[in-house]
C-alpha cells in the first residue's frame, strides 16, 4: 500500500497480470448479443449469410467481450477514495475473429491510477488492460477500460 | 445496410450515415441478462437506485453504448472491418430517449498495405447533448485490389 498525491491503493498490482476467467463462446451468445443491441450486420446475426462469408460462420460482434469485461472480478486495488464508481472510457482492438465454439481466456493487469479534478470535484481513474486469447493461444481482443471513482454528491 | 464501400470512395470530412436508437428498459434488461452478475436494483434498471448514487436517472450500460457505436460503423457497409475503437462516456445515457449516432471521417491512410479509415463518432440526444464520444479505425478494401 502506498500514497501518492492523496491516492491510496495497492501499488503492487500495477503491471501484475491476473487470469480472470474462461469464456466459452456459443452461437446463442452471439445471436442474443446481436438481438439485445439491435445488431443487423449479417456476420453477427444471420447464420446463413455468415456461413457464405469469408469467415465461414457467425463471428462475434466487435464489442462482445464487453459483456465479460464488465462482470469480471478483478483484484481489489484497495482504493480508499470515492463511493461511486462509473465506467469512464474504453478502447478495443480486434486482432482476430471470435467464432462459436471458441474458448477465450482473459488476463488483465492494472495499467495506471491517476486523479483529475472536474466540475464535480476530485475524481480518481483506474485503468485496466485485458487480453483475450483463444484456445489456439492467438490473441483475439485487447480491451482497455477506465473506471472513475468519485464521491456521491447525494451524501 | 449500405452497398459495398471501398477505400477510394471516402474522403476526409465525409459523414458516416447516422443511425437512430432509443433504448428501452426491456432492451437494457436483455443486455444485462447476457452479461449476468448484475444485482437488482441497479443503476441501469431502477430510477430511485440510480438517484441514490447521484445519477440523474437510470442509465444505459456503457457496454451497450459501445455496442451501438460499433454498429454505426459495422452497419455503414458490409465491407467494414472494425479494427480499433475507443469511447469516452461524457454524460449518462438515459432510457427511452431518441439518440442519434453519427460519425465523420478524420483521416485515411495505408498502413502495412492495409487501407485504414479513422473516424470520430458520437452519441447525441435530441436536444444536441453529446453523451458519448469516440474514435475508431476501420479497414476498407481497395477497389483496385
Amino acid at each position: 500500500m502506498a500514497t501518492e498525491e492523496d491516492i491510496t491503493y495497492d501499488r503492487s498490482l500495477l503491471g501484475a497480470e491476473h487470469h480472470i476467467g474462461t469464456f466459452p463462446i456459443t452461437r446463442e451468445m452471439i445471436l442474443d448479443f446481436a438481438k439485445s443491441t439491435a445488431e443487423t450486420h449479417p456476420l453477427y446475426s444471420d447464420e446463413v449469410q455468415a456461413k457464405a462469408s469469408k469467415y465461414g460462420s457467425l463471428i462475434a460482434p466487435p464489442t462482445l467481450c464487453n459483456i465479460f469485461v464488465d462482470g469480471l472480478k478483478r483484484p481489489d486495488i484497495k482504493l480508499t477514495f470515492g463511493d461511486v464508481g462509473l465506467f469512464a472510457s474504453q478502447a478495443i482492438e480486434n486482432v482476430s475473429p471470435i467464432r462459436p465454439g471458441d474458448t477465450l481466456e482473459a488476463k488483465t493487469y492494472l495499467k495506471e491510477v491517476y486523479e483529475k479534478t472536474g466540475r464535480s470535484g476530485k475524481m480518481v481513474f483506474v485503468v485496466w488492460e485485458t487480453r483475450f486469447t483463444n484456445q489456439h493461444g492467438d490473441t483475439a481482443v485487447f480491451v482497455r477500460d477506465s473506471f472513475v471513482r468519485r464521491n456521491n454528491p447525494k451524501k | 445496410m449500405n452497398d459495398e464501400i471501398y477505400y477510394e470512395d471516402v474522403e476526409i470530412g465525409d459523414d458516416i450515415e447516422s443511425i437512430e436508437r432509443t433504448v428501452s428498459l426491456e432492451q437494457v434488461r436483455a443486455f444485462l441478462a447476457i452479461r449476468g452478475g448484475v444485482k437488482e436494483p441497479s443503476r441501469f434498471t431502477d430510477e430511485a437506485f440510480a438517484r441514490s448514487e447521484g445519477l440523474p436517472y437510470a442509465i444505459v450500460p456503457g457496454a451497450l453504448n459501445s455496442a451501438m457505436l460499433a454498429q454505426l460503423l459495422t452497419s455503414w457497409s458490409p465491407t467494414v472491418y472494425l479494427k480499433k475503437f475507443e469511447v469516452s462516456f461524457r454524460r449518462p445515457v438515459p432510457h427511452n430517449t431518441e439518440l442519434e449516432l453519427k460519425g465523420v471521417i478524420t483521416a485515411k491512410q495505408v498502413v502495412d498495405h492495409e487501407p485504414q479509415i479513422d473516424c470520430d463518432v458520437f452519441i447525441e440526444s435530441e436536444e444536441g447533448t453529446v453523451h458519448v464520444i469516440g474514435h475508431a479505425t476501420v479497414v476498407l478494401p481497395m477497389q483496385s485490389n
